[in-house]
């Protein structure tokens, strides 16, 4: 069951509204339709902030359960209140963790690359962007994360955030500039 | 009274400004919140509006910011990637399995929310309720 999510913010607002209603009501199964609308962006999230394929699942279905327990207490945009309630959860789970390597699945992913020297040259690169990210403050990390892989603008991370957008360019700015001091002795 | 937020009006310096240098005059303001560094590393504000979307890709003009145009070329190919990843399929029907049997209670003000009582504890409250009364009223009284 896949579910179009209308453009505009009011309209998005209604579905959800409706959607958790029906759930309220007594449907569990139209819960489904909430986590079919909003689960690739923020399974995005998670993996770009944990770099773990496996921690950004778990992290997923720990924050779909806590939604579904609360979801009477929604008001407002649901989209955000649930983009909080992941964002808080891939930040305890840094906090927690102390860890050396991590790397997205390859096998994950169908390659669109061509021949074996780019498709090698492509993995290293992921993993070293991985490997880098993961040096980045928390902070730092999810607003480039945020603009990069979720490629959201300025002013709708802003929204979710709850902060300026100035605040958030610099925060990119400077994700990017550690990134690069990281990464351009080796591919630069 | 105002506090004097702007402090180049104070110690008799009023409308003196420090001669801005040639660099700074061609940068806009807004970009001098993101700290550059003097290493040569620091990512350009070219390099920056570009990946912000602001402007198109820039033109490098040497070698070094040739490589750094490149080195962001292939990240954002990469983020490109990330950007179609979508959850695996077994993790919805894992979060649809996992949900409680209980369904989510609807939030209700206390005063709409029913209360149960145990008949002792019924009586006691009335018991309690009746010997305050009649404390209540034997003190009217002996007034």
């Amino acid at each position: 069951m896949k579910t179009t999510v209308p453009t505009s913010p009011t309209d998005q607002l209604e579905v959800d509204q409706d959607i958790i209603s029906r759930v309220l009501a007594g449907n569990r199964d139209a819960f489904s339709i909430l986590i079919n609308r909003y689960s690739d962006p923020l399974y995005r999230h998670a993996l770009g902030m944990t770099g773990s394929p496996d921690v950004a699942e778990d992290i997923l279905q720990m924050s779909f359960i806590k939604v579904y327990q609360h979801l009477a207490e929604v008001r407002g945009r649901f989209d955000a209140w649930v983009f909080r309630i992941v964002a808080n959860g891939c930040k305890d789970w840094l906090k927690n963790i102390r860890r050396t390597h991590l790397s997205y699945d390859e096998d994950d992913q169908p390659s669109g690359y061509s021949t074996p020297d780019e498709e090698l040259d492509r993995t290293e690169l992921r993993s070293d962007l991985d490997r880098a990210l993961m040096t980045l403050a928390p902070s730092l990390r999810e607003a480039f994360v945020m603009k990069h892989v979720e490629g959201r603008s300025y002013e709708e991370m802003a929204d979710l955030l709850g902060t300026t957008v100035g605040a958030l360019k610099m925060r990119v700015h400077r994700a990017r500039e550690a990134l690069q001091a990281l990464l351009e002795e080796k591919y630069a | 009274m105002l506090d004097n937020l702007n402090a180049r009006d104070d110690g008799g310096d009023a409308g003196r400004e420090r001669p801005r240098r040639a660099s700074e005059q061609s940068q806009p303001l807004s970009d001098r919140e993101v700290p550059i560094s003097s290493s040569g590393t620091a990512t350009s504000e070219m390099i920056n509006s570009w990946l912000d979307g602001d402007a198109p890709e820039p033109v490098a003009v040497n070698a070094e910011s040739a490589r750094q145009i490149d080195l962001w070329r292939r990240i954002e190919q990469e983020s490109e990637r990330r950007r179609h990843l979508v959850t695996p399929a077994h993790v919805k029907a894992q979060i649809m399995a996992a949900l409680p049997a209980d369904l989510p209670q609807v939030a209700l003000p206390w005063w709409k929310k029913s209360i149960q009582v145990s008949p002792v504890v019924a009586l006691a409250a009335a018991a309690g309720l009746v010997a305050l009364g009649a404390a209540i009223g034997t003190s009217v009284r002996i007034r």
